[in-house]
C-alpha cells in the first residue's frame, strides 16, 4: 500500500544520495584534516616528502569537498 | 476588489509565516555552530540569514508539491489558505513561546489541511499521495536517514582523526564547520521558503489570477519569500538555539561538522526531488545521531523526548487551530472582515506573548542581581 503512494524511486535517491554524500565527504574533509596536521608536523621535524605529500592529500582532499559542494548545489539548481 | 483585497492580506499573512519560520527554524540551522564556537552567535546568524536568502533561488520543486500535491488547488478558496496560514503561525509562535523545535513546515500542511478539510470536505485533500507520500512518510525517513547519516560519518571521522593532536582537529573541523553551517542554511532557505512560495501560489491560483494549467511561480513571489525568511532569521530565536545547541548533548567541533553535513545533504537531495521536508526534525536527528554515536548517555534523552512529542503534535494541532481560524472567519461571511478580525486578534496575542517573554527576562534579571548582590 505504501509503495503505491509514494515515489519509492525518489525516495531512494535522497536515501542514497543521503549517504554517499553525508558520509563520503565527511570523511573525505577528515583526509584534509589529517594531511594538514601531518604536513605541519612533518615540515617541523624537518621531513621536507613527509610534508609536501601530506600538504598534498590534503589539498587534494579539500579540493574534492569543495569541488563536490558546488557539484551538488548546480545539481539541485537545475530546474 | 475584494477578492484583491484578501489576496493581499493572505500574501501579507503568508510572508509573516515565511518571517517566523526563519526565526523559528534557523536557529536550529545556526545552534551547531554556536556550541561548538565555530561562529559568534550573531556572525552565525548573519551568515545564516544570507544564505538562507539564497537557498530560496535554488529550486521550486517544493514549490511545486506545495501548490498542487497536498491540496486540491481548483477546489481551495483563498479564506482556506488564510485559515491554514494563521493555524501554522499560531502553533509556531505557541512552540516559540514554550521553546519547543517543533517543525513550522508540518505546521504550515497541518494547517492548511485542517482549514481546507473544513472548508471543502475531505475530497479536497490528497491523503494518499500528498500527505502520505509526499510528507507523512519523508517526514519519517529524514531524521531517521539524518540520526544514521551523522552517526556513521562520526564513527568514521573519530576512526581518521583519531591520533591526531586535539588542537589542530578542533581548528579543522570548526572551519568544516563554516561550510557544513552554510549549506545547512542553504538548505533551510531551499526547503523552506519554497513552502511559502508554493502557498502564495495556491492563493493565486485560488484568486484566478494564475491558471491552474499553467503553474508558475512568479518572480515576485521567490524574492518576497526568500527575504520574508531572511529577515526572520536575521531576528534570531535565542531559546531554541539554546535547546538545540547544547540541552540535547554537549557536542564537540567534528560532531557538529557531521551533524551540519548529514542534515544538509538529507533536505537537499529531498529539495531535489520535491519532499518538502522539516529542518528542525532533520538537523534534530543529526544532532542526536553524532551524539548517540558517540555515546548513548551523552544525549539527554528527556530533551530529546519533549522535541519527539512537538513533532508528533504538530500537525493535529495546526490542522485544528486552522480548522476554527476557517471557521472564525466565514462567521464574518466570504469578504474580507474575517481575515481582517483574525489578523488583528493574531496580532493582539503575539504582542501578548511579547510583553510576556519581556516581563519573563526582566524577573530573571532581577533575580539574578539579587543573587548576585545578596
Amino acid at each position: 500500500m505504501i509503495a503505491s503512494v509514494v515515489d519509492t524511486g525518489a525516495l531512494l535517491e535522497v536515501i542514497w544520495v543521503s549517504i554517499a554524500a553525508g558520509i563520503g565527504l565527511t570523511a573525505i574533509y577528515g583526509m584534509a584534516i589529517v594531511g594538514a596536521s601531518r604536513a605541519v608536523d612533518s615540515g617541523r621535524r624537518g621531513h621536507t616528502g613527509g610534508a609536501v605529500f601530506y600538504g598534498a592529500l590534503g589539498l587534494v582532499a579539500l579540493a574534492v569537498v569543495v569541488a563536490a559542494t558546488v557539484f551538488g548545489i548546480e545539481t539541485l539548481s537545475d530546474k | 476588489m475584494e477578492g484583491d483585497l484578501i489576496v493581499v492580506i493572505v500574501v501579507a499573512t503568508a510572508l509573516a509565516f515565511d518571517f517566523t519560520n526563519g526565526f523559528h527554524d534557523t536557529a536550529n540551522v545556526v545552534a551547531t555552530s554556536i556550541s561548538t564556537r565555530a561562529m559568534s552567535p550573531r556572525i552565525a546568524v548573519g551568515y545564516a540569514a544570507i544564505l538562507n536568502f539564497a537557498g530560496a533561488f535554488l529550486s521550486l520543486a517544493v514549490a511545486a508539491t506545495i501548490a498542487n500535491d497536498v491540496v486540491d488547488p481548483a477546489a481551495v478558496s483563498l479564506l482556506a489558505v488564510f485559515g491554514g496560514l494563521v493555524g501554522a503561525i499560531t502553533w509556531n509562535l505557541i512552540t516559540w513561546y514554550f521553546g519547543l523545535p517543533s517543525s513550522s513546515s508540518h505546521a504550515l500542511i497541518g494547517g492548511m489541511v485542517g482549514a481546507v478539510l473544513v472548508a471543502e470536505g475531505p475530497s479536497a485533500v490528497s491523503f494518499d499521495e500528498g500527505i502520505l507520500g509526499k510528507v507523512m512518510i519523508p517526514a519519517v525517513v529524514a531524521p531517521i536517514l539524518a540520526f544514521l547519516v551523522a552517526g556513521a560519518s562520526i564513527l568514521v571521522l573519530y576512526k581518521i582523526v583519531g591520533r591526531l593532536r586535539p588542537r589542530p582537529v578542533t581548528v579543522g573541523f570548526r572551519a568544516g564547520q563554516v561550510l557544513s553551517g552554510g549549506l545547512l542554511a542553504l538548505a533551510h532557505g531551499t526547503n523552506d521558503a519554497q513552502k511559502t512560495m508554493g502557498v502564495i501560489t495556491l492563493a493565486l491560483v485560488a484568486n484566478g489570477t494564475i491558471s491552474q494549467s499553467d503553474f508558475y511561480v512568479p518572480d515576485w513571489v521567490v524574492v518576497s519569500a526568500a527575504s520574508a525568511i531572511a529577515l526572520g532569521t536575521y531576528a534570531g530565536g535565542w531559546r531554541i538555539i539554546k535547546t538545540m545547541g547544547s540541552r540535547i548533548h554537549k557536542m564537540d567541533t567534528a560532531q557538529g561538522f557531521a551533524a551540519q553535513g548529514a542534515g544538509a545533504v538529507v533536505i537537499l537531495a529531498a529539495s531535489k526531488v520535491g519532499f518538502p521536508l522539516s529542518t528542525t526534525h532533520t538537523i534534530s536527528g543529526a544532532v542526536i545521531g553524532s551524539g548517540a554515536a558517540k555515546r548513548l548517555s551523552a544525549v539527554r534523552w528527556g530533551v530529546a523526548g519533549n522535541i519527539i512529542l512537538a513533532w508528533v503534535m504538530t500537525l493535529p494541532a495546526a490542522a485544528c487551530i486552522g480548522a476554527l481560524t476557517y471557521s472564525v472567519t466565514r462567521i464574518f461571511g466570504t469578504g474580507a472582515a474575517g481575515p481582517m478580525v483574525v489578523c488583528a486578534l493574531i496580532l493582539a496575542g503575539t504582542a501578548l506573548l511579547f510583553v510576556r517573554r519581556a516581563q519573563q527576562r526582566g524577573i530573571a534579571s532581577v533575580g539574578d542581581a539579587a543573587e548576585v548582590t545578596g
